[in-house]
């Protein structure tokens, strides 16, 4: 993970950028379009993912839960009161960052596989008082009434190819924003917690808030893509912040490759064409994406980035043959 | 000076460390034997900040440190290095070493900018280069040599910027003649650094030549502390640990 | 939020029987899907996400069993022994492929068994809930006990549970075998280095677990209803426990069980709407005071 300078990053995004913005212009197929604005959603809750999990060696079985929360909020803001898109969508952003840092200062004293574990039983409590507080969330039935006054710098986003191209630009800029978390000398504090955390205590870090910023930035960018999400089903449905969602995450990440940064997002991509692939095939969609986890899990094992990375690199010269 | 008061810690009904009174005046080169199990990590992790002492104080230049966390003591300028090599595998040295003086410039939590920090990468070049690890710089730490591992652990205390240096058996896992090569450069670094320097070792050929003072831990309690001269005939010492010149070699 | 309900039952002996005989079973049961988390988890570091589908096969496999033989015995004997069989598979053909690699994958092996089952099961038995019904022997009037009512069912219960917690704590202790297993939570290396058939061991401790929490399937079948994914609810509970008792504690796990059902039978009562979050705070209180629960030991 060698970075290089924000104008290289940036003008990669730039160009992906363009590259997307064109495409609806010469092909019209809603599939693409629905598609990028769900590969938005997923692919910033997975890149968010692994800014825990890859950077900094935290393994959250409940990051869904930002997710989730994100698109509750900011549904239920848009619904309940009158501000504009914008304002609604930065004070989500801001909540669930009060909520990750308490959840946060509650789950980062924990050791590896507590830590793993509570912040599932975090996000099943979520879940519960979503499901419970009918009055507020609509229970089971999720947020109906759809989104009102989806206006950004005036463009109407109830145009699903105004969508697309939001998506598109949120997911960019939320890309480049975690590239340069990670790239930045906090970035790499992260990654020598995750390598050798006594080392990095010893070298005058303070583990407990390194750890605990991530988190509070990762369930940030969690609730971003939730926002999206949130706009792509206008409204909030309590699928968004149940575990099944995480466990997809957690495979998105599995399968791109945890040690390259746009890992999370190439295994999104190809998780949701297999999720689309399995449901047009057969109704047990369960049976077959369990099918296709267990020939991952035991066959591939290593992501799909960090298997061609693996490739592309020469071999390595060993200093001495003498190794740890 | 780093001052050591009744230091206590149990585990369980065991005192690890039993009421040890220690002193290391500034500048003083000294050396902690003792048998294995004699407490002498535990020392150094009670002093450090990876322990909290049940009871005692230590005191680097008057000021308490007692029950400070690691991140404060390290501010405070003590440095240390580890048994087995501890450095970060996936980063090369020069990388290792500009993380190191990023944390002790208090920029490890910057986000604004990219990494490394304007000026990071020459100071690291520098303190490379006291180790003799210049031209490794951009070899990745899990690709080192044994012994380079251990003068990176070196390094990156170094790059804290120290009054007080622990090193904890600097020369574990070398052979004989690699031994007294890093022994020498942790000698050397010494004299130019002028650091309060504290190691624990083995091999008493080399803590004999090269020690100023010698302090004997023996289950968890000081037996005698002073100048080689004096520990080697010193009653107590021979009897419970040293034996004859020749057998050494814990 | 029914305070005054609550305090009315609390005060009132039958009230205290019905409620509290109701929340023991809860909790035994819970106890026993959760003894083989535990003890999976102390043995071989793994957390076995896919112990909920125990639970649910053990309960489904009682079911059949039961439609087919009419002998409710058959039944439990069918879901605990299914389960037992079930758990060596499942640890011989696919846990054993992911020892010492990190949780994430081990996560991924036990969410897509939970997926393929959960599938499996509505494809043999159906999406619709199923229910297996009282068994005729204990269709019989309920007892009165201080003027609460006590089914004769839940008597079963409650000793089949109580006899299993004592017989798994005297094995673990007094038996050689349970040395050996307690030895081996302790230091997997040394007890492979002292010869002993750690392959054994491993599927046997699955072995153990699965049957434990088949046969709290079985048990469950004839007082809830089944369907297809009541294997996850089962397995959050049953994990919390774990968290609350300490990973690797029986006792603990008995003792976080049972209160976990008592708080949930009297919680209903007092706040039947948040019944459930109830139970996540009282963990998250537990683990703020003792990270590593009632009885647990730091394991790294």
């Amino acid at each position: 993970m060698r970075a290089g300078s924000f104008s290289r990053d940036a003008a990669i995004g730039l160009a992906a950028l363009l590259v997307l913005a064109v495409i609806p212009l010469a092909v019209h197929s809603p599939f693409f379009t629905d598609l990028i604005i769900r590969l938005s959603a997923m692919g910033l809750l997975a890149t968010s993912l692994n800014l825990l999990v890859g950077a900094t060696g935290l393994v959250s079985f409940g990051h869904g839960m930002f997710y989730g929360l994100g698109a509750y909020a900011f549904a239920l803001l848009m619904q309940k009161t009158a501000m504009p898109l914008w304002e609604a969508a930065l004070l989500s952003l801001v909540i669930t960052s009060v909520v990750a840092a308490g959840v946060g200062a509650i789950c980062i004293r924990l050791r590896t596989i507590y830590f793993a574990f509570v912040t599932l039983a975090m996000q099943m409590l979520l879940h519960s008082i979503v499901l419970s507080w009918v009055t507020l969330t609509g229970g089971d039935q999720g947020l109906r009434g759809g989104i009102p006054r989806r206006f950004i710098f005036g463009v109407d986003l109830a145009d699903q190819r105004n969508l697309y191209w939001a998506s598109a630009v949120v997911l960019i800029l939320g890309l480049l924003a975690m590239r340069h978390i990670t790239a930045s000398p906090f970035g790499v504090s992260l990654r020598m917690v995750r390598d050798n955390e006594t080392r990095a205590a010893f070298l005058g870090i303070e583990v407990w808030r390194a750890k605990l910023t991530v988190f509070v930035l990762a369930g940030s960018f969690a609730a971003l893509g939730g926002i999206v999400a949130s706009l792509f089903v206008s409204g909030a449905y309590p699928e968004l912040v149940d575990w099944p969602l995480s466990g997809q995450a957690i495979f998105a990440i599995m399968l791109g490759g945890i040690g390259t940064f746009l890992g999370p997002l190439v295994g999104s991509a190809i998780l949701l064409g297999l999720n689309d692939l399995v449901t047009r095939e057969t109704e047990y969609y369960g049976l077959a994406l369990g099918i296709i986890i267990l020939l991952f899990a035991l066959g591939f094992r290593r992501g799909v980035t960090d298997f061609v990375l693996r490739r592309l690199r020469p071999p390595r010269v060993l200093a001495d043959v003498e190794r740890r | 000076m780093l001052r050591v008061r009744n230091l206590t810690k149990r585990f369980g009904g065991v005192a690890a460390m039993d009421d040890v009174t220690l002193d290391f005046p500034t500048g003083s080169l000294t050396a902690i034997i003792g048998p294995n199990g004699a407490g002498k990590s535990t020392f150094f992790n009670l002093i450090s900040g990876a322990l909290v002492p049940d009871s005692g104080r230590v005191l680097l230049d008057e000021a308490d440190i007692t029950g400070l966390s690691r991140a404060a003591i390290v501010r405070r300028g003590i440095g240390r290095a580890f048994q087995v090599a501890s450095v970060f595998p996936t980063m090369s040295v020069a990388e290792n070493l500009m993380a190191a003086v990023a944390a002790q410039r208090g920029q490890w939590d910057r986000l604004g900018s990219r990494f490394p920090p304007a000026g990071t990468r020459g100071r690291a070049l520098e303190i490379a280069a006291l180790l003799g690890l210049a031209d490794k710089a951009e070899v990745e730490a899990a690709n080192l040599s044994h012994g380079d591992q251990k003068l990176l652990d070196i390094a990156l205390a170094l790059a804290l910027e120290p009054s007080v240096l622990l090193l904890d058996e600097p020369t574990a896992g070398m052979g004989p003649e690699e031994r007294w090569l890093m022994i020498e450069k942790v000698q050397a670094l010494w004299e130019r650094q002028k650091l309060t320097l504290v190691f624990i070792e083995h091999d008493m050929d080399i803590v004999f030549r090269i020690a100023a003072s010698i302090a004997v831990l023996c289950y968890g309690r000081v037996l005698a502390q002073g100048t080689p001269d004096e520990i080697r005939v010193d009653p107590a010492v021979i009897a419970a640990y040293l034996g004859t010149p020749e057998d050494e070699l814990a | 939020m029914d305070l005054n309900a609550l305090g009315g039952c609390l005060s009132s002996a039958a009230c205290l029987v019905t409620q509290g005989t109701s929340g023991l079973i809860v909790g035994l049961l819970l106890f026993m899907v959760a003894a083989g988390l535990t003890l999976i988890f102390g043995v071989l570091k793994i957390v076995n996400f896919a112990h909920g589908t125990f639970y649910m096969l053990g309960a489904y496999v009682a079911l059949s069993a039961y439609q087919f033989t009419g002998s409710y015995v058959a039944a439990i004997a069918a879901g605990c022994l299914g389960m037992g069989i079930f758990g060596i598979a499942f640890e011989r053909f696919l846990i054993s492929r992911v020892y010492g690699t990190d949780v994430l994958m081990q996560l991924l092996i036990c969410y897509a068994v939970v997926l393929i089952f959960d599938d499996v099961v509505k494809i043999v038995w159906g999406a619709d809930f199923q229910s297996m019904g009282m068994p005729p022997a204990f269709q019989v009037p309920p007892l009165f006990i201080a003027g609460g009512v006590v089914p004769p069912f839940y008597l079963l219960l409650i000793g089949v549970a109580l006899t299993i917690a004592l017989l798994l704590g005297l094995a673990l202790s007094v038996t050689r075998a349970g040395k050996i297993v307690r030895a081996a939570a302790q230091n997997p290396e040394m007890v492979s280095v002292l010869g002993i058939n750690t392959t054994l061991l491993y599927a046997l401790v699955f072995a153990i677990g699965g049957a434990l929490a088949g046969l709290a399937g079985g048990l469950a079948a004839p007082v809830r209803s089944l369907t297809p994914g009541m294997g996850f609810s089962v397995l959050i509970e049953s994990f919390i426990v774990t968290v609350i008792g300490g990973m690797g504690s029986i006792l603990g796990a008995l003792i976080a069980a049972v209160v976990l059902g008592l708080i949930r039978s009297f919680g209903t009562i007092g706040f039947p709407l948040f019944t459930d979050e109830l139970i996540y705070v009282f963990m998250i209180a537990i683990l703020v005071i003792k990270p590593t629960g009632l009885f647990g030991r730091e394991i790294v």
